[in-house]
């Protein structure tokens, strides 16, 4: 190596030369970026933590809706592209996150994120900045006046309807409900569900456990509710809680005295215990690839996603990823281009049907209204297969009075 | 607080040209920050760094200068940004007045931890100021209609400012860092005045040796609990900063996992040291950033950078540098 040879040979001129090159080179991006045309979506979700199987899914699926569209030529001859990012599980990160997607990386429109708190976090960031949001986490305070704005969409279920459906399934008149609920927004959401779908029912409160968020152990819990004496136990909680909590219950012996029921039954949560532990609990859903029976769009989406995915099939909160980037790139489609007001216009008048059915956003909350599954985890030796999780116990079709009123939620009617 | 010359008596004068540069800290701090937006990849990132730089400064104010090792700097961090965040949206506060308010209530908050957990001290000191952040917490998620519980609190955007008759776009993300700036200057002054008084000469001297203090006729007791509310208050500033940038307030800003935060950060910058709290800051958010952009097993990364630090580089990168440029004795 020559040592000082090489080094005095860097002259005024030479060290000018590379200068200039290297602050052009700084600001090449930003050139380029004026010229292209490029349509970007953000994608908080929470790579990281107790939720990363579904957000994984998520984003699998929100790929996809991107591919096929681009395969397609995209948006008036604009390709599109997805911007991840990894929100932590996290109010305060994904609020970062979201800032950065929107000043920085300037995109038309953000979809995502899989936490009650964490969705509201990014909607208060962008509905200050006008910027178009695809909520697809379940939650009911994001429907409500105060957190609406015209730039808030949510594609996923709420609380509200999921319960609701469930229950018309699985409670009578005078059956004794318990409650094992995680002690946060998503919890507390699904258990005022439960209880207003009681209510009408008839169905008695014999008693409610909240347990703290990310909880490994449910063993104290079980003698408890077990003493309770209930027909029905209702655990409401996500992710990783939800095989827990109910593996737990069956070494309890739960099952033998009650029957299990969840609002959300995670396929993800089933493949990662066994048929054996899940058998017989009964849950809401938005999407079962099983459905592709009954349903074309559900048939042309698995397909899409298994050609995809190496012959993966698609889950739960996938199909919110896809069905989510789907019908924003639809109105946008409509609207031929990304002129913020013209979307929020195309998508208000917006009828899709890309996973399982007919789907609109609600005008008053843009709340998608939408068909609500209830499944029955299948039996193993009833399984014809693998993936043959659930039994499709009902498939209530989409209405506006599946949702709670305009007026109970505070818009104006 | 005493007036600038006993400070400066107090304060050793620095050999070299170096040195002599470093007394103005403040100064040159805040030129620092003035150029960070363009140094880093985004904004928002920036700001960040402002916010949580002003937090663990004033915690390294307790932990780095007094020596009491904190576990719930987080209450007033989190209170900060909670009391900002209530005056603005329930009470229609003007943002400034928001600020003002937000840092006198987190100040009593301080105190009155500060009466409890300073009559302790070592690991008991710790596990109290944890106890009682952790007390700070679960008030915030129970008072839900005050604060939203666990979906945060939110409703209390401040999108336009007025600076002496000027309106700002304060959404604007260049504006909305400047503005922070000039709190985070203010922070800096203030710091920089208490540690040049003989009030900051007092408190190293507790960390240095207590029983000698105490000897020599200070008010030990008194001495703790007000720089563990100074302390408080500068924290908390921090938190009203997070609260007029994000316009939400997280319920986990409250966490005990934002007070480890705090304190990795100020080991990383290098705890005793002035800027070492924004190098610390910056230093954490900046992996943070780029490392969870290439893989979500970015805790792995951290976490072993964090060990290699407390193992090789006590002093963390600040104090190291100092060191090694020759001026870290001299202004600590």
């Amino acid at each position: 190596m020559p040592k000082s040879g090489s080094t005095s040979k860097i002259t005024r001129r030479t060290a000018l030369a590379g200068l200039s090159a290297g602050a052009a080179l700084l600001a090449m991006p930003r050139i380029g970026r004026a010229a292209d045309e490029t349509i970007r979506i953000g994608f908080p979700t929470p790579l990281t933590g107790p939720f990363a199987a579904e957000a994984r899914d998520q984003v699998k699926c929100a790929e996809l809706a991107v591919k096929l569209v681009n395969d397609k030529g995209g948006i008036g001859g604009r390709k599109v592209e997805l911007l991840v990012r990894d929100d932590k599980l996290n109010a305060g990160e994904a609020a970062t996150r979201t800032l950065e997607l929107i000043e920085k990386d300037k995109v038309h429109a953000v979809v995502g994120a899989l936490s009650s708190a964490v969705q509201l976090a990014v909607n208060e960031v962008t509905r200050a900045r006008g910027v178009i949001y695809v909520s697809i986490s379940q939650s009911d305070t994001i429907n409500e006046a105060k957190d609406f704005s015209k730039y808030t969409f949510h594609e996923a279920l709420n609380p509200h309807m999921t319960t609701a459906a469930v229950a018309r399934q699985t409670l009578k008149k005078g059956m004794k409900v318990a409650h094992l609920v995680a002690d946060y927004a998503y919890g507390h959401e699904m258990l005022r569900g439960f209880k207003r779908a009681q209510a009408a029912i008839g169905a008695d409160n014999v008693g409610e456990i909240l347990h703290p968020f990310g909880a490994a152990d449910y063993s104290t819990f079980m003698p408890r509710l077990m003493s309770m004496r209930p027909d029905v136990l209702c655990i409401s909680n996500f992710g990783r809680d939800q095989a827990n909590a109910i593996k737990q219950a069956v070494d309890f012996g739960v099952k033998q005295q009650m029957k299990i029921v969840v609002p959300v039954i995670l396929h993800n949560q089933r493949l990662a215990v066994g048929p054996d532990v899940f058998e017989g609990v009964v849950g809401g859903a938005n999407y079962y690839w099983g459905l592709e029976g009954q349903s074309k769009s559900a048939a042309a989406f698995n397909a899409a996603f298994k050609a995809a995915n190496g012959g993966a099939i698609p889950t739960d909160y996938g199909a919110y990823g896809y069905s989510g980037v789907g019908s924003l790139l639809a109105a946008m489609q409509t609207a031929g281009g990304t002129d913020t007001d013209k979307v929020v216009d195309a998508l208000e008048k917006l009828q899709y049907d890309l996973t399982k059915g007919p789907q609109h956003y609600r005008k008053c909350d843009h709340q998608s209204v939408q068909s609500v599954l209830v499944l029955e985890s299948k039996k193993k030796s009833a399984m014809a297969g693998d993936n043959d999780l659930f039994a499709v116990l009902a498939n209530d079709t989409g209405s506006d009075d599946m949702l709670r009123s305009c007026s109970e939620l505070g818009h104006a009617t | 607080m005493s007036g600038p010359s006993s400070g400066e008596l107090l304060a050793k004068p620095a050999p070299g040209g170096l040195g002599r540069l470093l007394d103005h800290r403040v100064l040159l701090s805040i030129a620092v920050l003035a150029i960070l937006p363009w140094l880093l990849p985004s904004k928002a990132l920036a700001v960040n760094v402002l916010i949580y730089g002003v937090v663990v400064m004033g915690y390294n104010l307790l932990f780095g200068y007094t020596g009491l090792l904190s576990f719930g700097q987080a209450a007033f961090f989190g209170a900060g940004a909670y009391f900002t965040g209530i005056a603005i949206g329930r009470y229609g506060v003007p943002w400034f007045a928001a600020v003002a308010i937000a840092v006198l209530l987190s100040t009593c908050l301080a105190a009155v931890i500060g009466i409890v957990s300073t009559r302790t001290r070592g690991i008991y000191f710790s596990m109290v100021t944890l106890a009682l952040a952790q007390l700070v917490y679960y008030v915030a998620l129970q008072a839900s209609s005050f604060t939203g519980g666990e979906n945060g609190l939110r409703g209390f955007t401040v999108d336009r400012i007025s600076l002496f008759g000027l309106q700002v776009n304060f959404l604007d993300p260049v504006n909305k860092y400047y503005v922070l700036m000039a709190f985070a200057g203010l922070a800096m002054w203030f710091q920089s005045r208490i540690l040049n008084s003989p009030f900051g000469a007092v408190i190293e001297a507790i960390r240095e040796n207590e029983q000698r203090a105490r000897a020599c006729g200070y008010d030990v007791e008194r001495s703790k609990l007000v720089v563990f509310m100074l302390s408080g208050a500068i924290s908390s500033l921090g938190g009203c900063m997070l609260a007029l940038h994000l316009s939400i307030v997280p319920l986990d800003i409250l966490h005990y996992q934002t007070s480890g935060m705090i304190v990795m950060m100020v080991l990383l910058g290098g705890a005793r040291s002035f800027f070492g709290p924004f190098v610390g800051a910056a230093s954490f958010l900046i992996l943070e950033d780029v490392i969870s952009l290439w893989t979500p097993h970015w805790q792995i990364f951290v976490g072993a950078i964090f060990v290699l630090f407390v193992l090789f580089l006590p002093k963390g990168i600040w104090g190291t540098l100092l060191d090694a440029i020759g001026v870290g004795k001299a202004r600590p």
